[in-house]
């Protein structure tokens, strides 16, 4: 199981924040992830590995006022 | 003895806090679709002195969520709105009004005599120079920020930068409002929720601390991510 904003969701093997974004329907262009507290920039979504376990933040960028 | 216009304020706070948000002096930084709220919510409350910064002026593009815009008011200036508004809707609410853009040089002066700061704005960099600034005076800072039908919430005490880790890229300016636009309900909503923290820490009373605050209206959803 892995943590994601603060609920817990399945993990397999293999999994990647890009498959995760699009399992979990984060469509939003403008995202913020953080994977155990650090930044993961979007143009590692596809290549960055989360582990069994990982805490995992999704956070839509928003700064309208 | 307390103003009758505060009557139903007292079954919820007391006489002796009613009179201190009257000694209180809150900076307001932006008066648009949240500033415009922010500022109605605690001048209804009863803080005493409202600063509010904004060198804009109205246009209509702001008609469908800025409480201060009107049909009768496009093309004057925000901060002069707030004030007239205020003078009609509470006069033991004073309003100073500045209508410019807070910066590195001026934000010192703006946060002078002020308890904390109310973060309004609409651009990510305007926003880090106010946690700049409010860390150099040792001032909170109550962050909110609206896209569509999101909105977002957290309080930064001196010294936490929490905005680093909503807005971790440095080149980036804008985010999803950008896409979605910004509706009404959103705006008050955060806006509701930024008066309510505002209100907690001049009061003493225990609030967000190192979390965000994360509103979905479109699936009703309130959320509190730990920012660390």
């Amino acid at each position: 199981m892995i943590t994601v904003n603060t609920r817990e969701n399945p993990w397999r093997e293999g999994l990647t924040v890009q498959a995760l974004l699009d399992e979990m329907g984060f469509i939003f262009r403008h995202i913020i992830v953080r994977v155990n507290g650090e930044f993961v920039p979007e143009e590692a979504y596809a290549q960055r590995q989360i582990a069994d376990g990982d805490d995992v933040q999704v956070m839509h960028l928003i700064a309208g006022g | 003895m307390q103003p009758q216009r505060y009557l139903r304020n007292l079954l919820s706070i007391s006489p002796e806090e009613q009179a201190r948000l009257a000694e209180c002096r809150v900076l307001v930084v932006g008066c648009g679709g949240l500033g415009g709220f922010v500022l109605e919510y605690l001048g209804r409350l009863g803080v005493g002195f409202l600063r509010v910064v904004d060198p804009d002026t109205f246009n209509e593009g702001n008609l469908n969520r800025q409480l201060l815009s009107s049909s009768l008011n496009l093309g004057k200036p925000k901060v002069l709105a707030a004030q007239q508004r205020m003078q009609a809707v509470n006069p033991l609410a004073r309003v100073e009004g500045h209508q410019t853009l807070l910066t590195e040089e001026n934000a010192a002066e703006l946060l002078s005599d002020c308890q904390l700061a109310v973060d309004c704005l609409d651009t990510i960099p305007a926003r880090r120079t106010l946690q700049k600034a409010c860390a150099e005076a040792g001032l909170p800072l109550v962050h909110g920020a609206v896209g569509g039908w999101l909105g977002q919430v957290c309080v930064v005490r001196p010294g936490e930068n929490l905005l680093d880790l909503i807005y971790p890229e440095p080149s980036v300016e804008h985010g999803e409002e950008y896409e979605q636009g910004t509706l009404s309900f959103s705006a008050g909503m955060v806006a509701a929720v930024q008066a309510a923290e505002t209100a907690k820490l001049l009061l003493g009373k225990p609030g967000l601390r190192g979390e965000l605050l994360v509103l979905d209206l479109l699936n009703a959803s309130f959320q509190r991510l730990r920012l660390e």
